[in-house]
Formats: structure tokens, sequence, C-alpha cells
């Protein structure tokens, strides 16, 4: 079962280096102990750029598609057998990153 | 498993059929979701909820009988596969992934076999509402894949007690229901609590707050037929009839309150409900309300103050202090509360009570009418009203 770990950041912030070297750690372990899939930080919304092909003409829109205080700052997913598991992983990813989290299993 | 569920429900006709509406349900559910784990075990947990199911239906003056039997402990069945199953099944609706409304509603469908209308009418909701809260929960904890297993041991104490704030939930809501069409105790409510507190404690003896909590609802449940007057009025604990108080409760009650001081002293640190149990067991020890051991009423509040700073534990910490330090202490603290507690009826009712002790007539006349605008429940609706109509 896989799992989206989202980060959730509300602030024009990068990790500190005592939050990657966390990271570094806890991504080591997750690989270790067999839960590693993907993981990778994002830049700022501000980056984004929206694209809606849907139509006759590609629609190019700058800017994330939700304005909203909190974004994304990264993602993990995860391999877990249940959401006890997710969870628990979830708690130490929060505590390494520093930041709220949002578990979302995949279907 | 008839034999089990014979023995449970004492009637082989509710066990055959039981028996044979789970196996239809598992006909037509294990093919789609998979077979569970321990199948026999998952067959009697379902044949025992359709058999609970069908006691409801069938039969409410029985079923009052057995409701009461529930109540003061089931004739002791073998452990096994049954209560694991049940367990998983608690810790699995109890689960903290899922929304607090979420797991009192699943745990009283699932665990106590209460209809959706049932709960729907205990929690004010529209059938469709709660039908929709329960299907919703179902999914999530399908999609999200919520394990049907109790927790590892590190996570274990943190989800004893999110199962434990379910039940207490329950039975507050079953012991002063809200609302104006409801009767004032819902006493399927605060039996079902029991009965699922009883089967925690059972299985996990060595909890103290599980034993804690079951006294707290054994000493309140002993109160019960004291608590509303023949006129329908919330009877407060200084006016209540101690005679009609039931003994054999309170005696379960006591030993288990004695079991976790002999704990404390010990050295296990007591939790809340372990505290709170111990304010009831001073309570119901007290022949007349005169009586009252206060200062170790005062004394259990201050610890508890100290694990718990809510507003709420300091109001009532404030009416034990009333009757050591008099009410005009009682007020002082209880007016420091004014800010979270502005629209809590019982801090008005409180602040009312206090203050016609102290002969305030007209501050408290307009304290009851806040606590009458804010109380939801019939029967103390009907309290106020009465102690505010005296005032002359």
């Amino acid at each position: 079962m896989r799992y989206l770990v989202s980060v959730i950041h509300d602030q024009a912030s990068l990790a500190t280096a005592e939050e990657q070297a966390a990271i570094e750690v806890f991504n080591e372990r997750l690989q270790d102990e067999g839960n590693w899939v993907f993981a990778g930080g994002l830049a700022f919304p501000g980056a984004a750029t929206v694209v809606d092909n849907r139509g006759e003409d590609t629609l190019v829109t700058d800017g994330p598609f939700l304005e909203s205080k909190e974004y994304l700052a990264g993602f993990w997913i995860i391999e877990a057998p249940n959401a006890d598991v997710a969870l628990r992983l979830a708690a130490e990813g929060s505590k390494a990153c520093n930041r709220k989290i949002e578990v979302r299993p995949f279907l | 498993m008839v034999a089990a569920l014979t023995r449970r429900f004492g009637d082989l006709d509710t066990a055959e059929e039981a028996a044979a509406e789970a196996f239809a349900t598992a006909v037509e559910r294990w093919p789609a979701e998979g077979v569970p784990p321990n199948p026999g075990a998952w067959l009697t947990t379902t044949a025992s909820r359709k058999a609970i199911d069908r006691i409801r239906r069938e039969s409410r003056r029985a079923d009052k009988h057995r409701e009461a039997r529930l109540v003061y402990g089931e004739p002791p069945e073998p452990a096994g596969a049954i209560d694991d199953d049940r367990l998983r099944l608690i810790f699995t609706c109890c689960h903290p992934a899922l929304a607090m409304d979420a797991r009192v509603a699943l745990t009283l469908r699932m665990v106590g076999g209460l209809t959706v209308p049932e709960i729907a009418r205990a929690f004010l909701a529209s059938e469709t509402a709660m039908g929709q809260r329960i299907t919703r929960a179902k999914a999530k904890i399908k999609a999200a894949r919520i394990p049907y297993r109790v927790p590892a041991a590190e996570d274990l104490p943190a989800r004893v007690s999110a199962v434990l704030a379910v039940l207490f939930l329950v039975f507050n809501e079953g012991y002063l229901a809200t609302g104006p069409g409801t009767d004032p105790v819902r006493h399927d409510l605060t039996a079902e609590a029991i009965r699922l507190t009883r089967l925690i404690r059972d299985l996990l003896p060595d909890d103290g707050e599980a034993a804690g909590l079951l006294a707290l609802m054994l000493l309140t449940e002993a109160r019960r037929p004291a608590r509303i007057s023949a006129g329908g009025e919330l009877v407060a604990l200084d006016e209540q009839d101690r005679g009609a108080w039931d003994v054999t409760l309170i005696a379960e009650g006591h030993r288990l309150v004695r079991e976790r001081l002999a704990a404390a002293a010990a050295g296990a640190a007591p939790g809340r409900y372990q505290i709170l149990a111990a304010i009831n067991a001073v309570h119901t020890s007290a022949r007349d309300f005169r009586d009252t051991d206060w200062s170790q009423v005062l004394a259990l509040y201050d610890r508890l103050v100290r694990l718990d700073a809510s507003p709420v534990i300091a109001l009532n910490r404030a009416i034990a202090l009333a009757e050591i330090d008099g009410p005009e202490a009682a007020l002082a603290a209880v007016d420091r509360l004014a800010g979270p507690l502005a629209g809590y009826h019982a801090y008005h009712a409180t602040r009312a009570d206090l203050l016609r002790r102290l002969g305030r007539g007209r501050d408290a006349r307009l304290a009851y009418d806040r606590a009458i605008g804010l109380a939801g429940n019939t029967a103390e609706t009907a309290h106020l009203t009465r102690r505010r109509d005296r005032l002359g």
C-alpha cells in the first residue's frame, strides 16, 4: 500500500541546515526498512504554472491552481502495510522536517 | 458458533437466525472485500451483532431486562477469539485518523449494534446525515487501510485513551441527553457505554484508566434512580434520596476505586478518570450530603487541575470550594472563568446557586435565566426554572 505524505508549510522559508540533516537521517531509515518509494522538495508555489489543454486552445496560467496561505512544500511516497505504520512514519517525518504533514492513500 | 451465541443470548432461535444472517453477510461481502484474517471470529461477531439487532427489534421490554444484565456484567464467557475480535473492532472504530463524531457513531453501530436511526436520534442528527457519516468513516477505513487489529504496544496507551474518550462521550450523552424531544436520561446509551468499558477493562485489566472510567460510570449510573423526580425534574446531589441509589453498582465502583488507590500507593500515577472516580467514590460514601468529606473532594480536584487545567474542571473545583471556604470565595473563583465558560450553562447555573446562597436574589435570577437559556436537557431546565422561581 502506497501513501502520499505531503509536507505543508505556510511561510516562504526553506528547510534549515538542521532540518535538512534530520530529513536525510529519516530518508535513510525509510530506505533501510523498505518504506522508501520516492521523495522530493518543491520550489515555491510562485514557480508553478497551470496548463489546461482540455479545450481547443492550450491555456497556460502563471501561478499555482490553488491560492492559499498553506502550500505543498514537498512530499514523500512511502510503502506501508497499513495506516498505523503510515501515520507513525508520518509523525517521524513531521518531526524531522519540522512541518505539518498530510497522509493520503493511493487508490 | 450457534452454541456460543445461544449461551450469550439465551435463545436458540435468536442464535440460529443470527448465525444464518452472518453467513449470508459473509457470502455477500467476502468475495468483494476479501476473507477476514480470522473468519470464524468474524462470523461470530457478525452473528452477535445480528442477534442484538434482532433482540432490539423484537422486544423492547425484554430488551430492557437484557440491557440491565449487560450493565451489571454479562455471565462470564470464555475469553478468546470473540473478545479479541471485538477488541480489534473497537480499536478500528476509535482510530485517531477518524473524526471524533465518526468514531462515536461507528462504535455504537459496529460494536454496540445500535441502528442508524437510534444513533441519529441520540445525537440529534438526521438519519441520512448519520448514515453518511458512518458510510464515509467506513470508506476511509478501507481506502486508508486502517488496520483491524489491536495496536502495537508502543501505540497502545494513546489508542486506549482514544477509545475511553469515545466511551466517556457516549456515556455523558446518555446521562445528560440533549434535545427537547428526548428522554432526559438515555439509559440505552449509558448501558452501552458501561458494557463496552467493561469489555475494555476485562481485556486490558492492567490499564488503570479503563478501571477508572468503569468505576466513574458505575458510580454515576448508581445515582440515576434518584436523579430525576417523578415530575421529570433533575434532582441535584444535595436533594437526592440516597436510599434510591443502586448499592450493587456503588459496591463495584468502590471496589475498582480501592484497586486503583492501591496501585497509586504502589507508585502508579492516576489519570483523570481515576481521579474523577475517586471524587464520585467520596460522594457515594456519604450517607447524607452534609456528611460529604469536602476536603477530600477538594484535594482530589487539586490533583485533577494539575493534570488537566481546563476551565470546566476549575468550575467543579469551585463547587467543592464553596462547601469549605464558603460561597463568596467560590464565586470569586467562578467569576475568573467568565471568559472561556460564558456559553456554558453549568457556569451560569453554578453562579446562580452561589449568588442565591449569598442572598443576591436579583443577580441570581439573571444567572438562572442565562443558564436556562443555554441548558439543552429538559430535566435540567425544569430544575433550574424551579430554583429560579423559588427566589421569590
